[in-house]
């Protein structure tokens, strides 16, 4: 069963494969990588599957859901959100997939989160089911890939409509346009069946794009109860409701969103040399060159990283404090957050 | 602050109380429930009961008509991680339990009814809403501002 993403399928009726086959030619930064990831898929299904998982989850899943509203076509067939604890720190960051077409169907969820957590997030899911009609199960039989666009990616989400009938899901990720696409297909399913002249990339560099553009995804990035939803850049990354009703940890989210100054989040940081692996104890401190306080570091690899910076310093010289060694590093806004977002 | 909604979900809605005075300090709260399983089989005494003040009582007595009964579930979500929903229903099923007093009567089912046994049924009225609520819980910690969402001590 083929799945197309919304609009630009219908839009892609004058693709052809030469078209596709241009685009992905040639490996390097310039053509396209599809990166197999190491996500887990758990499956929810049942009658009460979405209003379930809207109460657990920072965004609003009717979004998703095909209900009284728009056709089935129109609907997004991703949705990114947190599940949050009771603090209102996050927990697990998930994207939402959905499966089924219609509202006659019974409604079939797929969600992927950290390949660490699948245990931990399906008995907190289950904690929380009491008695509602839904089936939590993991999902071993299929795969989970990045597809994301190099440099000079051109025109890649009508080239990539046309697929073959083995791909689920193919989708823009729903996070931000700069993280490409996702793509789901059965275990052991060969890609260039699915997308011609597609080459398999280096899962490294799947991160260090994420590192570079500052997008955290899983548990080293958000590490649960430790990470705020609204300082990890949930809203600019379509990740949260602010109109939709209850659910876990929403009132001190609701509260900094309404009442509150966020003055601290996630950016990616470069750094001036690159840093041995796990060599940085994640919470190291980041300092302006006089010595104030600017943030702590969250994760990375090499000389690309996130860090949790106060916005008021991210223009400043910084430095890693590391074992008595100062190593420079610059920060940036990424270029996908908002215009508005300046401050 | 969140807003909690409190959709019901079988029988009918529960009827708006007429406006009334607000809520009386000190107002003595003694209950004395029988609450059993319906059906011929023994209840088990180690999945609790729920008690039901005199006002939820009164309450009941005023808008319940013919078989109807309040029924309390819990759900998963709600700002703390767990929520009460209150409706108004007819139909009993095998693994509901059911506590009655004075006429009045309240039905649990029994995965509900972990979440709340000890707990009281109480009617409250203030100037700014009149409601069923679930109060003492000896289950529940930290709960939300408007009292419908609660987290659980483990």
């Amino acid at each position: 069963m083929l799945v197309r993403a919304g609009a630009a399928a219908a839009a892609a009726a004058a693709t052809t494969v030469p078209g596709l086959r241009r685009l992905w030619r040639g490996g390097g930064s310039g053509a396209a990588a599809c990166f197999p990831l190491g996500r887990a898929l758990v499956d929810v299904r049942g009658a009460e599957a979405a209003p379930f998982l809207q109460g657990l989850l920072t965004n609003d899943v009717t979004r998703l859901v095909a209900g009284d509203g728009p056709p089935a076509g129109a609907l997004p067939r991703a949705l990114y959100a947190h599940a949050l604890n009771v603090q209102g720190r996050c927990l697990y960051d998930v994207i939402l997939y959905r499966l089924h077409e219609s509202p006659e169907e019974e409604p079939h969820i797929l969600l992927e989160c950290d390949g660490g957590v699948l245990d931990a997030i399906q008995k907190h899911m289950k904690l929380y089911k009491i008695r509602r009609k839904v089936n939590i199960a993991p999902c071993l039989d299929l795969s989970l890939w990045a597809v994301v666009p190099g440099e000079r990616a051109g025109d890649i989400a009508s080239s990539l409509t046309k697929c073959a009938d083995q791909a689920l899901i193919l989708t823009p990720d729903p996070r931000t346009e700069v993280m490409g696409w996702r793509l789901i297909t059965k275990k052991g399913v060969n890609l260039s069946e699915i997308i011609p002249g597609s080459r398999i990339g280096n899962i490294q560099d799947y991160h260090r794009h994420r590192y570079k553009q500052g997008v955290p995804e899983g548990v080293k990035d958000l590490p649960p109860g430790v990470a705020l939803p609204l300082e990890s850049n949930l809203a600019y990354m379509n990740g949260i409701s602010f109109t939709k009703g209850c659910y876990i940890g929403q009132e001190l989210t609701a509260r900094t969103h309404h009442m509150g100054v966020i003055r601290k989040r996630l950016l990616p940081v470069h750094f001036s040399a690159p840093l041995p692996k796990d060599s940085i104890p994640e919470g190291a401190e980041i300092s302006t060159e006089s010595g104030k306080s600017a943030g702590k570091f969250r994760a990375g690899g090499g000389e690309l990283g996130i860090a949790l910076l106060r916005l008021a310093n991210i223009n400043e010289p910084l430095c890693l404090n590391l074992a008595g060694d100062k190593v420079k590093l610059t920060a940036g806004i990424p270029e996908w957050w908002p215009k508005t977002a300046s401050k | 602050g969140s807003w909690c909604p409190a959709p019901l979900c079988r029988g009918r809605a529960l009827p708006r109380p007429p406006p009334g005075p607000a809520c009386a300090v000190g107002r003595p709260l003694r209950w004395a429930s029988s609450f059993s399983q319906p059906g011929p089989t023994e209840s088990d005494p180690s999945e609790g009961q729920v008690f039901l003040s005199e006002s939820c009582v009164k309450r009941l007595l005023e808008i319940t008509e013919g078989s109807e009964f309040l029924r309390l579930q819990v759900e998963g979500g709600g700002c703390s991680g767990f929520q009460y929903k209150f409706s108004l229903d007819t139909v009993i099923n095998p693994d509901d339990r059911q506590g009655q007093r004075g006429g009045a009567r309240v039905v649990v089912d029994v995965d509900s009814l972990a979440f709340v046994k000890g707990s009281m049924v109480d009617f409250s009225q203030e100037l700014i809403c009149s409601s069923f609520q679930v109060v003492s819980n000896p289950q529940a910690e930290k709960g939300c501002s408007c009292g419908t969402s609660f987290s659980v001590k483990f």
